[in-house]
């Protein structure tokens, strides 16, 4: 606590610090439209200089100029106005609405299009959005907010991986992940670590890494036509994130941006049972043996406070401990501050920032730490040549990593499956941390699988450390007025340090164990192209057009130590250890290119864009190979701007109509996958070296990648002085040839062998409505619906139709898999045996009713849900602004691990019936007679009842619907009146909360957002980190 | 200069260079792995993954069999063996770990070893162990995938079928045959074979004495077919000695892999308690203080649990109270020299090829002396234990005679004789629990009482073979469905070919 008070300090100290710096002679106005209302943030700039500001919510501007310069006042949807200035130092304009929008979005290879020439559907979301509600991963920031994609964080905490899925999946097995380009140049996204069946830690993913306090824009290529120039790798979509530069700053710029966040464990959902205590067939435990045995068994009588044994030997009353959740997280903290440095001048522009990102997660001992770097200058060199450097470093520290999934040392398991009459405060022990007096774990059970949960979360030891560094040089040179080479190298290269280390004294595992794990990457990529603008062909037609080749190359390597049965008790070291082990890896690829763009437009409102790509694979290559190591794939968009067509009266300011059809290869991501191959393994044995075939797939030399076709028609449509504005998309995408891993019966001594059989569908529909009701000199309100739907279907799995099946749960009766003619990720697993009209089936057993379980599997529901709807509105009233994001996904279903172990372990309601359990309980069905149930079944048997019930997967599948207050915010900005005299451009100030509540859960006791895995078997929950409550503060500062 | 920059951007795009890919395939050689390994680097991973890990000697050997069949009890709820509960992962654990391992490994070195035109001591070796791997896996199961198991790369059999367990014996049989045959001196393997270090007498011997167990295994369903291999087996001869022990030194570590499966177990788990039924058949038996140690709360003395034993009293099928255990210290645990991580994992002994051969004496099916077979057995069985665990096992001399005098002496007239080789079996076999397993099924020896826990999947009957692995009814239906026609249900009480 004490060195968060110290940085909080040094944040204040700093801020009156700079309040002592510079400042500059100004001319200042305000902005408006045609009806005097002010325009917030429209756009200034001094002609013919990069220096330029935006207005604030008062229409208000303040930029430095001298007499002579010529200010460039620019806002959507109006026509862009220049004044000179002259001797007067307030300059109020008024702008009158444009119908030829003039809007600039980033495309494919950082190319910037208008955006009524493109025949696919972009998104872009402001910079803002990301950095006045930071996430600590900050691709969450996007959920809710743009149609058509799907982003699911996972239940790990503030570290964890987030899965983005743009337009349904593309490949049954392979990674259905985006593209990230950052500033022109494609950053690594893999998922360092993930939990499965038998547990595990999310390390956190790349995309993580990026600063929001950075990002200028991210915009979304959603379609195939938008992603075929970057290739095979963006056969998911692209997110191109845009990071800010130093333009628009006048002299020197300086920008305070903090935030503060609180999280708290969100247990409202949380409805266990605190009636009936520790104990077995209505019997308290009646000995410490015994109440070791059953603090994971809610099946004892009705707590009265009785005196009964415990399992740390004494006596206490059996009565409700309290909500163990409550005693064990902590209220987390977050504390992120930038700081940065801009200036902008004739010939360039430069932006400096450092981030300090210092998290307490509300697990307790979860940290994270990243400091980032980044300096980002475009310079022009003479007349033609401008060169824009980017670079970003970063050092991230993660520690306490939870554990997920699987009961050993996952707390989150211990913690929530003790009966209520289990305190977890007791389990702390002599030493506050779940030890012994011998600094052993304190044993709470006398099962050895589940930990005590202080002792999972203090003594293991799951840390990370991972240093990288992003960087990119982009050259442009223009050859003449038309004509310009542009060339661009860039890498992204990170190492990856990860200790992990099983405590001595863990109860499965005495002596414990540690792994040093050290992974360097890196990926360098190179491009060049030969282009031009706007070439007029004829007084009609302009070309905009490009060929280049390219080059992406992949490496990675890892070295590892591995030790277990620590020799003396507490040095954490690998070199401390009796067996000692070591790992070695190594990866390396590359895609060659050749591609071209070519844009004709017709009398500015008609634009054909044609493309064409060729990618080399080195992953397919291989000496003898008769398949193609090669694809060749095109695109073709059309967009029409109606509007500007033809006369469509004046309300309508804006339409345009768009269709385009695209191919583009994908897959072939491992290398090494074409011929079986031979390891040594281990150390050897007495003196003889152990050999084995390496891997559980049988390779295929012939795969080639597979193709996605994407047809997309969609229009943008503005009416009503823009006050409305609708954007839809309608798309229909198949994948043909994916590389899917044909599924094997272990017998065959392999899980599964390579071959490009897979085809996936989607069809879906994204829609982006926008009003303003009102929009007045005090008052402003802005409404936003986004709305995706995406049906999804498997059309071909293997040779066979067979199914293909992904990760299962802890519980091994159920199976994310992929049948021919569903959708995707069916989760397939056992049920209930059910008559005619549903009713669950049972069987006698020592005379008592037991459900009937059903072990041929059935589809039980989809883990991915095809419904998205998010609900945005901002309001502004004077210089307060306020906004709210609900966000919901539905139609999808999922499999629920906790609330299984809940009903096993008597902790659910279901396990109540009405009356009690003393009244005894008759389930609801028949009699393998078909006769009803009429047997009630005593106290003492409902645990079999429930332990058989829990059996079938069926009885833990639950839809997975929600909608949820994802953001919310009230915002106060000084108004420059009261700044004014001050060293202060600039100020706000926000409270700030994410996640606050549910307006709907579908599932019981938990977030439906608890996967333990982003990978592609989506609907798996097994105790994870319930997504916490956050509330903070914003502060923005410039000076 | 407008048409030149056209011309030049339509040559351009045209232009695709054949380099492209220069490079490409030297890069996609992973530089560390390599095409192909020396055959012994091969065998020695494979037999050890035959000798099993934790996992399956976890929970198919102990959790399952060895309470099952009576050897050990304990009152730990997932210990699921003597109570009969359903834990699907672990009936199917030897399954599922040895397909992919030794299944996989074993059908790969003989690819390999015809491949390289081997067709003496090492292909001999290899189909030894390959029928010693497989005869475990069908015992457990019944019908298995046989024939085309493990061969996923090799001819591309994704989804084998199964064999008939009748078919499987014949053929395991008369590969034993075959492969005896073909060992014709010692192996250049030398210590890569971590069985025999190569030593061609000690493969004969073993391959003849896996023939008479699998023959004997057929004398309720095949009787004729039994004698015959028994009595071919035995003339082809079997081991003679306690230097002829089938089985695998292991270090305590410094991998998973070097170590003793059940030693790993023993190192995290202290359920296993010595049962009731064990001792009293250790009562009088010099082996009773080896094997077992009085538990910390026996007083001293060593006592058996009874199977079926829980934390608390429960009201068994029968409607009888079955009183709780407050403590498991009160009852003799296994013997630390038999839980280290590096004693060897025993396959097949001398002394069960003894007994075995006592029994086709006693059957009459040969001319030698049942009462001599049932002595060398037993005496091989007590001195073996010295020669596998640590010294403190040894049993003296005097102390076996006085026990084949005593309480071991061999009765005279059949079934007393019978039951007696059988129980020694039962007794040889601890920590061979597939095979204690296996024999009991065949012979109903010893008799053992089943339990009768409410709980119970089988009724409180003791299990008959252990069910299929669930996700074989998925990724291999057809083959999975037609074994489940022809054999029965894929449930605990079917019982299998030659338990019928």
């Amino acid at each position: 606590m004490k060195t968060k008070f110290t940085k909080i300090c040094v944040s204040f100290l700093m801020f009156f610090a700079l309040t002592l710096s510079a400042y500059a002679q100004q001319v200042t106005g305000t902005v408006s439209d045609e009806n005097g209302v002010p325009l917030p943030g429209a756009t200034v700039v001094v002609q013919g200089t990069s220096t330029g500001v935006s207005t604030d919510f008062d229409g208000n501007y303040s930029i430095t100029a001298s007499s002579g310069d010529t200010l460039v006042f620019s806002f959507v949807g109006y026509a862009t106005q220049s004044v000179a200035v002259g001797s007067s130092n307030t300059v109020n304009v008024q702008l009158s609405p444009d119908n030829s929008l003039d809007e600039v979005v980033v495309t494919a290879l950082g190319v910037k299009r208008n955006t009524k020439a493109l025949g696919y559907s972009v998104t872009e979301v402001d910079g803002t959005e990301l950095s006045a509600n930071p996430s600590t991963n900050a691709i969450n920031a996007l959920q809710g907010k743009v149609a058509g994609v799907m982003v699911t964080g996972s239940a790990m905490g503030s570290k964890g991986s987030s899965r983005v899925v743009i337009r349904g999946t593309s490949s049954l097995t392979g990674n259905n992940q985006p593209l990230y380009v950052v500033d022109g140049i494609t950053i690594n996204n893999n998922n360092l670590g993930a939990a499965g069946v038998w547990g595990g830690t999310d390390f956190g993913d790349g995309v993580s890494s990026i600063n929001p306090d950075e990002v200028q824009s991210i915009s979304v290529l959603k379609g195939g036509a938008a992603a075929a120039l970057y290739g095979s790798r963006a056969s998911n979509g692209v997110i191109i994130i845009t990071t800010k530069n130093g333009l628009g700053s006048e002299g020197l710029g300086i920008e305070i941006n903090s935030t503060t966040q609180f999280d708290m464990i969100n247990t409202s959902m949380w409805d266990a049972q605190t009636t009936y205590g520790s104990g077995f067939n209505a019997i308290v435990p009646s000995s410490t043996e015994d109440a070791l045995s059953e603090v994971y068994s809610a099946w004892g009588p009705r707590m009265e406070g009785q005196l009964v044994p415990t399992w740390e030997g004494v006596q206490r009353p059996y009565v409700y401990a309290g909500d163990n959740q409550d005693k064990f997280y902590r209220t987390g903290t977050t504390y992120s501050n930038t700081v940065s440095l801009s200036t902008s001048g004739e010939n360039g522009n430069t932006r400096f920032s450092f981030t300090n990102l210092d998290n307490d997660d509300i697990s307790p001992n979860s940290t994270l730490d990243r400091n980032s770097i980044g300096l980002n200058t475009s310079q022009k060199f003479g007349d033609n040549i401008t060169l824009d450097v980017n670079m970003k470093y970063l050092l991230e520290e993660q520690g306490g990593n939870p554990r997920l999934s699987d009961a050993p040392s996952n707390a989150n398991y211990s913690l929530k499956t003790y009966a209520p009459s289990v305190d977890v405060d007791f389990m702390k022990g002599p030493n506050g941390n779940g030890t012994n007096e011998a600094g052993t774990e304190l044993r709470t059970t006398n099962g050895i699988y589940s930990q005590n949960p202080w002792f999972a979360a203090l003594n293991f030891v799951n840390d990370a450390e991972k240093e990288r560094f992003i960087g990119s040089v982009n050259a442009r040179w223009d050859l003449t007025d038309f004509l310009y080479v542009r060339g661009r190298i860039g890498t992204d290269r990170y190492d990856l340090h990860r200790t992990v280390s099983t405590p001595f004294g863990t109860a499965y595992q005495p002596l414990g164990s540690i792994s040093e794990y050290k992974l360097a990457f890196k990926q360098f990529d190179a491009d060049a192209f030969l282009g031009t603008d706007n070439l007029a062909l004829t007084d009609d037609v302009s070309l905009t057009a490009f060929v280049g080749v390219g080059s992406n190359k992949v490496t990675s390597e890892s070295v590892s130590a591995n030790g277990s049965n620590f020799i003396v008790q507490g040095l954490v070291n690998v070199k401390n250890t009796q067996n000692q082990s070591n790992g070695y890896g190594f990866s390396e690829k590359q895609i060659n290119s050749a591609y071209g763009s070519a844009e004709l437009g017709f009398q500015d409102y008609a634009f054909l864009t044609l493309t064409a790509r060729n990618d080399w694979f080195s992953t397919l290559s291989m000496a003898g190979k008769d398949a193609p190591n090669n694809d060749l794939y095109t695109s073709a968009s059309l967009s029409v701007v109606l509007s500007d067509a033809i006369d469509m009266g004046s309300n309508v300011d804006f339409f345009k109509i768009r269709g385009g059809y695209s191919q583009v290869a994908g897959g072939a991501d491992s290398p090494y996958a074409l011929s079986l191959t031979y390891g040594i393994v281990g150390q050897g044995h007495l003196g003889a070296s152990l050999g084995a075939i390496s891997g559980g797939r049988i390779p295929n030399s012939e795969i080639t990648p597979f193709e996605k076709n994407e047809t997309e028609f969609g229009f943008d449509l503005r009416m009503f002085d823009n006050k409305v504005s609708l954007d839809a998309t309608w798309y229909d995408n198949a994948t043909i040839g994916d590389i899917v891993g044909v599924s094997a019966s272990a017998t065959s001594g392999y899980g599964s062998a390579l071959a490009n059989l897979g085809e996936i569908a989607n069809t879906g529909i994204e829609l982006l409505l926008r009003v303003k009701p009102v929009v007045t000199d005090d008052f402003a309100m802005e409404l936003s619906f986004n709305y995706t739907n995406n049906d999804s279907e498997v059309v071909a799995t293997n040779d066979t139709g067979g199914n293909i099946s992904m990760d299962e749960p802890r519980s091994r009766n159920l199976r994310v898999t992929h049948i021919v003619g569903e959708k995707y990720g069916a989760l397939f697993g056992n049920s209930f045996v059910r008559d005619a009209s549903g009713n669950i089936v049972h069987e006698l057993v020592n005379g008592y009713p037991r459900p009937k379980i059903d072990n041929s599997r059935k589809i039980l529901g989809f883990g991915v849900a095809p419904q998205q709807l998010g609900v945005g509105a901002s309001f502004r009233y004077k210089d307060w602004n306020a906004s709210f994001l609900i966000e919901g996904k539905s139609g999808g279903q999922m499999y629920s691990g906790t609330n299984i172990t809940m009903m096993g372990a008597g902790l659910h309601q279901v396990t109540i019936p009405a009356g009690g359990r003393e009244a005894g309980f008759t389930p609801d069905g028949v009699m393998e007679d078909g006769s009803p149930v009429t047997i009630s079944i005593p106290q003492g048997q409902q645990s079999a009842y429930w332990g058989r019930y829990n059996d079938a997967a069926e009885a833990g599948i639950y839809d997975s619907d929600y909608f949820r207050m994802r953001q919310m915010s009230v915002g106060y900005t000084f108004p420059s009146s009261m700044l004014e005299g001050t060293f202060i451009q600039a100020a706000s100030v926000s409270l700030i909360g994410k996640n606050l509540f549910f307006l709907h859960n579908s599932v019981d006791n938990i977030d439906p957002e608890s996967a333990y895995n982003a990978g592609n078997s989506a609907g798996l929950e097994w105790f994870g980190l319930a997504v916490p409550r956050t509330i903070g503060v914003n502060v923005n500062l410039k000076f | 200069m407008k048409k030149l920059f056209i011309t030049i951007l339509a040559l351009s795009f045209a232009f695709v260079s054949c380099e492209f890919d220069k490079g490409f395939e030297e890069m996609n050689v992973n530089p560390a792995k390599a095409n192909q390994i020396d055959v012994g680097n091969k065998f020695a991973w494979t037999a050890l993954q035959t000798s099993g890990g934790r996992y399956e000697n976890w929970r198919n050997s102990l959790i399952y069999n060895s309470v099952l069949i009576q050897h050990f009890a304990s009152t730990a709820g997932y210990w699921s063996g003597d109570k009969y509960y359903r834990v699907n992962s672990y009936a199917t654990s030897l399954w599922d770990r040895n397909y992919p391992s030794c299944v996989k490994g074993i059908e790969d070195i003989i690819d390999q070893l015809n491949s390289e035109g081997n067709t003496g001591t090492e292909m001999g070796m290899a189909r030894i162990l390959r029928a010693f791997i497989y005869h475990r896996i069908t015992d457990t199961h019944g019908d298995i995938p046989y024939s085309e198991a493990g061969k996923g790369y090799i001819d591309g059999t994704l989804k084998p079928k199964y064999d008939a367990q009748q078919d499987i014996y014949m053929d395991m049989l008369s590969e034993l045959e075959g492969a005896v045959a073909q060992i014709s001196g010692d192996s250049s393997m030398g210590n890569s074979d971590v069985i025999f270090g190569g030593n061609a007498t000690k493969w004969k011997a073993w391959g003849n004495s896996m023939m008479l167990r699998l023959a004997m295994r057929m004398t309720k369903a095949d009787p004729a077919s039994a004698q015959a291999w028994a009595v071919k087996a035995i003339s082809a001869g079997t081991m003679t000695s306690n230097d002829h022990i089938a089985m695998i030194a292991h270090t305590d570590g410094p991998e998973g892999i070097n170590k003793n499966g059940h030693g790993e177990v023993f190192q995290v788990d202290s359920n296993a308690r010595m049962s009731k039924t064990m001792e009293m058949h250790l009562t009088g038996d010099p082996r009773m203080d080896v094997l077992f140690e009085p538990g910390s709360a026996s007083g001293g003395v060593q006592a058996g649990m009874p199977n079926g034993s829980s934390g608390s009293d429960y009201t068994d099928l029968d409607g009888n109270t079955v009183p709780g255990v407050a403590t498991r210290h009160a009852y003799s645990a296994v013997a630390s020299a038999l839980q280290g991580r590096d004693v060897p994992m025993v396959f097949q002994t001398y002394a069960e090829v003894e007994f075995l051969k006592a029994e086709a004496a006693i059957r009459g099916w040969t001319s030698g002396s049942a009462e001599t077979h049932y002595n060398n057995g037993v005496t091989a069985a007590m001195k073996m234990l010295k020669q596998i665990y640590p010294a403190t096992t040894a049993i003296t001399d005097a102390e076996i005679s006085a026990f084949l005098a005593g309480p071991g002496k061999l009765a005279a007239s059949f079934p007393a004789n019978w039951e007696m080789v059988m129980n020694e079996y039962w007794k040889a076999t601890v920590l061979n629990e597939y095979e204690a397993y296996a024999n009991w099924r065949r012979t109903g020896y010893p008799t053992l009482t089943p339990t009768k826990h409410p709980n119970s999947e089988t009724n409180g009957q003791i299990m008959r073979r252990m069910i299929y692995p669930g996700g074989e009814a998925s990724t291999n239906a057809e083959s999975y469905s037609a074994a489940v026609a022809r054999q029965g249900a894929d449930d605990w009480m079917t019982r299998m070919w030659w338990d019928k």
